[in-house]
């Protein structure tokens, strides 16, 4: 089973593969420390040495910006990854077990469905300020639900469908039945919820920072980077413009990548 | 019906529990002496002493059992009583009802412009599919939804405000500043409805129904006024439901950003304060909000679609 | 007489391969043609071309003339007027082609409404009497989704010539209804068919015969014989039509019934079995015993339980009451179900030989015994390279036969196997299934809502409902 991508979903991974590498590069190659201040550089434009220029406090802004796609990037795969495990393996046992556990899952998932994501999440950094571990847990808690959702659909489709039948009554076991028929029908749309999921990482990371009541400064963080930066506007507009570029082409190549909304 | 108001009545009642629940937590997690802070939120840091936290202690009974607690606090919910804000000292309650009117203008605001931005060139869009506008119209999206709701606000602002003072800048204070919170709220939900809007009266256009109605006799726009609303409309409601907790976010987002003098402000600005009465009650009507919507919006499918009805 | 509706030499190509050639007729008022053809012989592009409806990757030469005017030299306006006034189209898939929405009255009365401009009342009025002259005086107030198929059917009839067209084209109309409605509706059309003319497409040579008039056989998008239903349908003079006739079950060859009827032993028994759907009552109290190598015929009308039935028996929908015990001793997947969509059977977009290399290592079987049943089942085995949507049905429904057989099956559950197929391929998949289930000794429970077919090729027949 091979996955065969559409142009748009080529741009968009072109797109995150640029920016993941600028990122591993920054990390390999040059290795500037974001929070190293040199006051006197304060807005220096960009050159040689500096190509990105500094901030209000002289900061190298290509270290900070390596370090804030780092984090972003780093975080969103995190959550991707534990909220999708968690979603696939409860809705393929939901959506093929029926019975008990199917309905406390349902019960459980449109009971959580009643507080906006954000909310949430908010709720949750007020639990502890400025902590990343809380902040990776309050957004894995809100992406799960939607491969469970999806999950569970697709795998009740396909229990009931004839091909499956089919097979079950040959004598092919579960694992196989997975392999054949599950996972095939799953992979497109997990690859959309995978992508959405991501930006929605990603944004809700910004967005407590912008909001500054996530990631605590001086750390690079993309949302609270663009806070701080915001009243200098007119002084550095490039620098401002920065965080904000990033965060529009992560959220694009993520979009692209996803293609057509689930 | 019936059935439709117990589902998201279970989801209030969940929504105060949850968020009454994460509230009681986080006051006990509070650092320092919650009594301490308490008597500092009434009588100002100044005028604190031991005296006055004992006195809260003892009021509160902060000596009893954390599941006593516990259970005093959820009662207290019940009664509506959400405490006193720790920063400002005044009830919660009061403070939410002021912010709401806020939140419900600004929300409803954006809700108005973004439905007169996404219907029209939805439509638009899927009468002529693939045409020039329709294309247009795909990038145009692509692009805001790529945006974070607060960068769009943030470009307004410095383009609207800032640069061509045409608006103030933030706060709230007349008609004239809800015109970029709305504005900037509206572009990002419409960014996503008008698509969903074009897709669901292109698949009505391409449907068998359609063709044999218009095949029937009916001018096309005959057809697409008594077959294609209403079949249209049930996806975009559907959908609506799922928008509403971006919607929610966003609100959330412009408020700060603006200074808008709403529950999403309120929110973010307690949990800054670490105001956990405030926290509590700005989560839970924003959480009950998104409830009556959803409310809302199963109630108009219910209309809109006869299918599955009881009374049949 | 000046003919309604005349072609000359029409054809229609996408790019360079041709889908329908150089056809030529004319109807005039009360006349009625009905074109018989397997499908994807170019028919159903014929009706498109009429109505204008071409998709615009098709090339059409030749010309229509629809009242003397060409239909070339219209506007597109003027070609969407004759729509339902002159000329009027009935959907292959009623269902599809009703508005889900619409209570059933008003989505005939809108047409007198919006195209005759009558008033609210006489429109709903017309309506009424519409309905009513087709059966349907209860049923003004139902959605769709409440209406059989033969219902949507009538209703889909009445809406589409309520705009008082009188030409009309119906594109296999009656496509999976069962003998009686499919005869009503063939009764509609030669009724309509005295007012005005009709144009009717099947491959169903029962609903020719009952419309009449004239029939035309097509091949491969090329008009081969045309002239009275009787004297085709009886005596026809290509080979093809010839084929093409025997195919019906009609005339198949009869088998020998035997009174005696000593079956095998028990391979499964079925004791007081109820089942009931969505409030209906579906059988009960219903006792069958299967016998080894017995071959048996379930009949009955559509949705009264044929295939609720056989899933029962096979273990995959639970009964409301009563048991079902197989023979002891014989494996699981010995017990098996051929499927009404034959794609319905195979995993998606894999190669077939794979899933036929999976079952043959599951069970460890012996791999040189596949050719052989290929062969037998008149299979080219390099049909295995591809995944099944690029098999056809025929092919692929044997294929599911030749999958089931290498598991030794004593009990085969075939779930209206050629419904999908057209009538040749049916004829011929049938008759196979039949010799290898007697050959390897494995009952078979033959559903269809044909009785004629369960009549020529099944010992016994259990009648549901």
């Amino acid at each position: 089973m091979r996955l065969r991508l559409k142009p748009g979903q080529r741009i968009g991974a072109a797109v995150l593969v640029g920016l993941a590498g600028f990122a591993v590069l920054e990390w390999l190659l040059n290795a500037g420390d974001p929070a190293a201040q040199d006051l006197a550089n304060a807005f220096a434009p960009p050159s040689l040495g500096e190509p990105l220029g500094t901030d209000q406090f002289g900061r190298s802004m290509l270290a900070r910006m390596g370090a804030a796609l780092r984090l972003s990037l780093l975080l969103s795969l995190l959550c991707v990854t534990t909220s999708a495990s968690l979603g696939i393996a409860l809705g393929v046992v939901a959506g093929w077990r029926r019975g008990l556990l199917d309905r406390v899952l349902s019960f459980f998932l449109n009971l959580l469905l009643a507080l906006p994501g954000l909310v949430l999440i908010l709720l949750f950094a007020g639990l502890a300020p400025g902590s990343l571990p809380m902040l990776y847990l309050a957004i894995s808690l809100v992406l799960w639900v939607e491969y469970f959702r999806v999950v569970r659909a697709i795998a009740r489709g396909v229990v009931a469908s004839p091909p499956m039948q089919a097979s079950r009554m040959l004598g092919f076991g579960r694992l196989y039945c997975f392999r054949r028929h599950l996972w095939p029908a799953m992979l497109a749309p997990l690859l959309s919820l995978a992508a959405f999921g991501a930006a929605g990482a990603i944004l809700a990371l910004a967005a407590l920072g912008f909001v500054s009541v996530g990631l605590k400064p001086p750390t690079a963080e993309l949302g609270l980077m663009m806070v701080e930066l915001f009243p200098y506007y007119s002084d550095a507009p490039w620098v401002l413009a920065q965080p904000v570029l990033a965060v529009f082409l992560l959220v694009l190549g993520l979009q692209l990548l996803a293609g057509k909304h689930p | 019906m019936i059935h439709l108001f117990l589902k998201r009545l279970g989801q209030a009642a969940f929504v105060c529990w949850s968020v009454g629940t994460l509230g009681f937590a986080l006051m006990r997690l509070l650092p320092g002496d919650m009594a301490f802070r308490i008597a500092a939120g009434r009588y100002g840091y100044d005028q604190v002493n031991l005296a006055a936290a004992e006195a809260v202690r003892a009021e509160l009974g902060l000596d009893r059992p954390a599941w006593r607690l516990y259970l005093e606090w959820l009662f207290d919910l019940l009664r509506l009583d959400l405490g006193d804000s720790l920063v400002s000292g005044l009830p919660v309650l009061g403070e939410i009802l002021h912010l709401l009117g806020h939140t419900l203008l600004l929300a409803g605001a954006a809700m108005l412009i973004a439905i007169l931005i996404a219907v029209p060139v939805g439509l638009f869009a899927a009468f002529r599919a693939e045409g020039w506008f329709d294309r247009a119209a795909l990038v145009a999206s692509a692009f805001l939804r790529a945006q974070p709701v607060f960068v769009i606000g943030l470009l307004l602002l410095l383009i609207f405000a800032l640069e061509l003072r045409l608006f103030p800048v933030a706060g709230f204070d007349g008609a004239r500043y809800l015109v970029l919170p709305a504005i900037a709220l509206a572009l990002s939900m419409a960014a996503v409805s008008n698509r969903v809007v074009r897709h669901s009266a292109g698949a009505v256009i391409a449907s068998a129904f359609f063709a044999f109605a218009r095949v029937k006799g009916l001018s096309f726009a005959q057809a697409f006024v008594r077959h294609g609303l209403r079949n249209g409309a049930l996806p975009v409601l559907a959908f609506l439901g799922i928008q509403l907790a971006g919607a929610i976010e966003g609100i959330v987002m412009i408020e700060s950003l603006f200074s808008w003098p709403g529950l999403g402000h309120g929110l973010a600005h307690a949990v800054f304060n670490r105001d956990v009465p405030m926290i509590q009650g700005a989560a839970m009507t924003l959480g009950l909000i998104f409830v009556g919507l959803n409310l809302a919006v199963d109630l108009a499918c219910h209309l809109v679609d006869p299918r599955g009805r009881s009374d049949e | 007489m000046k003919p309604l509706l005349r072609i000359e030499n029409l054809s229609v190509y996408a790019g360079d391969r041709p889908l329908l050639e150089n056809l030529s007729l004319s109807l005039c008022r009360g006349e009625r043609l009905t074109i018989l053809g397997e499908t994807g012989a170019g028919k159903s592009i014929l009706i498109q071309a009429i109505m204008g409806l071409l998709p615009p990757s098709l090339r059409a030469s030749g010309s229509i003339q629809i009242d003397g005017r060409d239909l070339a030299t219209l506007s597109r306006r003027e070609l969407e007027c004759l729509w339902g006034r002159r000329l009027a189209m009935l959907p292959q898939e009623p269902w599809h082609a009703l508005d889900p929405l619409m209570r059933a009255g008003r989505q005939v009365a809108e047409v007198y409404a919006c195209v005759l401009r009558q008033d609210a009342e006489r429109a709903a009025a017309n309506a009424r009497r519409d309905l009513a002259g087709v059966g349907l005086e209860q049923a003004g107030d139902k959605l769709p989704g409440q209406l059989s198929g033969g219902m949507a059917q009538r209703l889909a009839f009445c809406a589409a010539t309520a705009g008082g067209a009188q030409i009309v084209l119906a594109d296999e109309p009656t496509k999976g209804l069962d003998a009686d409605r499919r005869d009503h509706i063939a009764e509609l059309l030669r009724r309509k068919g005295e007012e005005g003319c009709v144009l009717t497409i099947s491959h169903d040579l029962e609903v020719a015969r009952r419309i009449g008039g004239r029939v035309l056989v097509m091949r491969g998008g090329r008009p081969l014989e045309e002239g009275p239903a009787e004297q085709v349908l009886n005596a026809p003079t290509t080979d093809y039509s010839c084929r093409l006739i025997q195919a019906a079950p009609g005339h198949w060859p009869r088998i020998e019934r035997r009174a005696d009827g000593e079956p095998g032993p028990a391979v499964l028994e079925a004791r007081g079995l109820a089942k009931r759907h969505g409030g209906k009552r579906l059988f009960q109290g219903l006792d069958l015993r299967v016998g080894r190598g017995e071959i048996l015929g379930l009949v009955g009308d559509s949705g009264c339980g044929k295939s609720s039935l056989g899933d029962i028996l096979l273990g995959l929908l639970a009964p409301d009451a009563g048991q079902v015990a197989r023979a002891p001793g014989i494996a699981r997947h010995r017990y098996l179900k051929l499927y009404q969509d034959p794609p319905a059977a195979f995993a998606a977009d894999i190669p077939l030989g794979r899933l036929f290399a999976d079952l043959l290592r599951l069970h460890r079987l012996d791999a040189s015994r596949l050719p052989p049943l290929l062969e037998r089942l008149r299979l080219h085995p390099t049909l295995l390279e591809r995944p099944a949507h690029e098999v056809s049905g025929g092919e692929l429904q044997r294929l599911a036969i030749a999958r089931a057989l290498l598991l030794e099956p004593v009990f085969l559950f075939a779930d209206e196997p050629v419904s999908r197929l057209d009538p040749i391929t049916a004829r011929e998949v049938v008759q196979l299934l039949t010799s290898v289930a007697t050959e390897h000794r494995c009952a078979l429970l033959l559903v269809s809502h044909d009785p004629e077919l369960v009549e020529r090729v099944c010992k016994r027949t259990l009648r549901l409902g």
